[in-house]
């Protein structure tokens, strides 16, 4: 029977590793039509289905892959999907997105998600060919790699067009931030493959034949038409295309806002050799885009000899930030490399590259010598030594060990002060997106779920000087917006790279429309808000209940204690108390506690949270 | 009349053809008028990656005037004078 709403399947695939139990359940309408799909929607079940204070690497924890009601459609930019679970990383409820083919592949065999609950005894896969979904033995792929992996499923399977999303070997040693790789694009951050790993599941493989449903298939049609040729003639999504997101590092620099040094200053003076030209002129040797997106702005590059030999789909501006000026290494063809071990182990690539940063900056203060770095010379610019410490980190290997652990827990082991350059909040190390000119930014990232995360808050509104940057005022607010247009995107499983026409500073017209002619719904802007006001307290709630208060709303201590040294940015940073004042600003405009932080019962009520005030409201 | 040294990058950089231009702005000696330059020498290259027909207006983006940054949407009557380095910081948006 067809679900009450278009854009949805109205099924969710149920798998219990523990007794290897597969069922198929009716999709709440009451669900889909108040927290959407994606995140919002795994939100809500991951509150109702997990246990406050459970470990995550345990049974109880559910690992939720989700999809929303525009993919599988022709909308562009539109083709995501997400994992979410408790994080092993951080503590909190997180969500760690992807791109790619996936999440339509999901939908067309028949799910709008996967729950994904218990343990296995030994390692497993699940295939879900359409209606016919099988737990498998994948013993025979413990060990291996995520491409070898997908390489050895596509034959045994004999579909050279099934979609797979697998572990490498950190998921496989539950690695706190070992990530899950989907085809070619990662569900980097918050360990989400350690969940899985801790599930013994190797690899989720999907192929599915059918459709997305519609209520008119020619207004769908028409809004995808008007959305394509806007992305093609945004001058803010230019760029991707041809350089992919790279096409930041030169402009970035001259601003001076990229983060250098494990953020000691943010002017990189190798920036030349790393930018996205000299990628393309050296690397870069095709382009390859995701399901119905016309953007392309993934690069697919080659290092065909020596000792950086590479193959990637990348590297994006994360990477190049991470381990080019992060790290101090000005080496296209290693930044290469670096990216193909991290996809290799299956490893969170921001997090590897920060926890060696800050390692670089403890060997050149004096506190980490050879004899702690396994002989290595962790010094910056050391680009083989890096490569050297990312296979450490793979394997959690002599000193990779004590990074595997990441910055938050590295710095409590060694002490002597390092916490102070560890560049994380609530765990999660921070992308290569300046917080410290930038105070709305900053308050984002401070109050974000995940923590360092630049999906969470964007940095673009005062980046682009949309809003000016040196106005306080107003900025806790903005915050709160631009939240609000990005969960509501997770749930629709929106890519952020359009955010010309998502957001960028409050939920958009174009995104309202989407979800409208999908589903069949008549959201204006005041319905859509409230969803995404109740998602976005939906996964507060989560963190509340875990214990989480204020006091876990903070930047690195580098942010609020150092100012930026030098360049067009020299003196900005976010001193304790602005920051104070910011969080003040976001509660008091989200009708949050001033005092914990957390939803109060009102705003519970209103937005139809009642269920959690006994949880959280003292 | 105001030389000014113009710094761009990516695709931008691609329709001027180098790093680094060197520009002649005649009155008015601003911002906005090295920018009426711009369109003029590059024409609609130019203007299709930094103008957004769908709203008609210019993109939003930073401006590096020698150490200070400005903003496109503000400041397109700030003066310019002879020497000045002027760097679009565009492209640009989160990763």
């Amino acid at each position: 029977m067809a679900f009450k709403y278009g854009g949805y399947i109205g099924q969710l695939l149920r798998v219990n590793l523990t007794n290897k139990g597969i069922t198929k359940e009716t999709l709440r309408e009451d669900w889909a039509r108040d927290f959407v799909g994606g995140v919002g929607l795994s939100a809500r079940i991951i509150y109702e289905e997990v246990k406050p204070k459970i470990d995550p690497l345990g049974p109880e924890n559910k690992l939720v892959m989700m999809t929303g009601p525009v993919n599988g459609t022709m909308i562009p930019a539109a083709s995501r999907s997400s994992f979410c679970a408790k994080s092993p990383y951080t503590g909190s409820f997180f969500h760690s997105i992807f791109g790619g083919f996936l999440g339509p592949e999901v939908k067309f065999a028949g799910y709008d998600g996967v729950i994904i609950e218990g343990q296995a005894k030994a390692p497993v896969y699940i295939w879900i060919d359409d209606d016919k979904v099988q737990v498998k033995d994948a013993t025979h792929l413990w060990g291996k790699d995520p491409f070898k992996t997908q390489e050895i499923l596509r034959q045994e399977i004999g579909d050279e067009e099934i979609h797979i999303a697998t572990i490498g070997l950190a998921g496989e040693q539950k690695a706190p931030y070992a990530m899950i790789l989907c085809d070619i694009r990662a569900a980097g951050r918050g360990g989400m493959g350690a969940v899985m790993g801790s599930k013994n599941l190797k690899a989720i493989v999907v192929r599915g034949t059918g459709g997305v449903t519609v209520p008119n298939v020619l207004k769908v049609y028409n809004t995808a038409i008007r959305l394509n040729e806007v992305l093609s003639t945004n001058p803010a999504v230019k760029g991707l295309s041809e350089y992919g997101t790279p096409r930041n590092v030169g402009a970035m620099n001259e601003a001076g806002i990229l983060p250098t040094r494990n953020w000691q200053t943010e002017v990189f003076e190798g920036m030349k050799d790393i930018t996205a030209e000299v990628m393309r002129e050296k690397v870069v040797k095709g382009d390859r885009a995701c399901f119905a997106c016309s953007i392309n702005c993934t690069k697919y590059s080659v290092v065909p000899s020596g000792p950086y030999k590479s193959i990637i789909n990348g590297a994006d501006y994360e990477a190049i930030y991470g381990f080019g000026s992060c790290c101090a290494v000005d080496n296209i063809e290693a930044l290469c490399k670096a990216d193909e071990l991290c996809d290799h182990y299956g490893i969170d690539l921001i997090s590897t590259a920060l926890s060696i940063s800050w390692a670089m900056e403890c060997f050149e203060k004096g506190i980490f010598t050879k004899d702690d770095t396994d002989g290595i010379e962790l010094k910056f610019g050391n680009a083989d030594g890096m490569l050297q410490m990312i296979e450490k980190i793979g394997k959690r290997e002599g000193f990779g060990a004590l990074l595997a652990k990441g910055t938050r827990e590295a710095s409590k082991i060694v002490g002597k002060d390092t916490f102070r350059f560890a560049i994380q909040n609530k765990g999660l190390e921070f992308p290569g997106h300046t917080p410290r000119p930038f105070p709305a930014c900053a308050v984002g990232y401070a109050t974000g779920p995940r923590g360092g995360s630049h999906h969470d808050i964007r940095p673009t509104p005062e980046k682009t000087g949309l809003v000016d940057r040196k106005v306080f005022e107003g900025k806790g607010a903005l915050a709160a917006e631009i939240n609000h247009w990005l969960i509501l995107c997770d749930s629709m499983l929106l890519c952020h790279l359009a955010e010309a026409i998502w957001g960028p500073m409050k939920i958009s017209d174009d995104t309202i429309e989407a979800l409208n002619v999908v589903t069949g719904w008549e959201l204006n802007y005041e319905k859509a808000r409230k969803i995404a006001e109740r998602q976005w307290n939906m996964i507060r709630c989560f963190s509340a209940r875990e214990g989480f208060t204020r006091e876990n709303d903070q930047l690195p201590v580098r942010f609020m204690e150092e100012p930026v040294p030098e360049g067009p940015m020299k003196g900005s940073y976010i001193p304790k108390e602005t920051l104070e004042r910011l969080k003040n600003d976001y509660f008091s405009y989200r009708g949050w506690d001033l005092k914990t932080g957390n939803p109060t019962k009102e705003k519970l009520i209103e937005l139809g949270l009642d269920f959690a005030v006994e949880d959280i409201c003292l | 009349m105001a030389k000014v040294r113009v710094k761009t990058f990516s695709v931008i950089r691609d329709v001027l053809g180098s790093d680094v231009v060197e520009i002649a702005v005649d009155k008015p000696e601003t911002v906005g008028g090295l920018f009426d330059v711009l369109l003029h020498n590059y024409g609609e290259p130019f203007k299709e990656k930094i103008w957004d027909p769908n709203t008609g207006e210019i993109a939003a983006f930073l401006i590096r005037l020698n150490d200070e940054m400005i903003r496109s949407t503000s400041d397109m009557s700030k003066e310019i004078k002879d020497g000045d380095k002027i760097a679009l910081i565009f492209p640009i948006g989160g990763g």
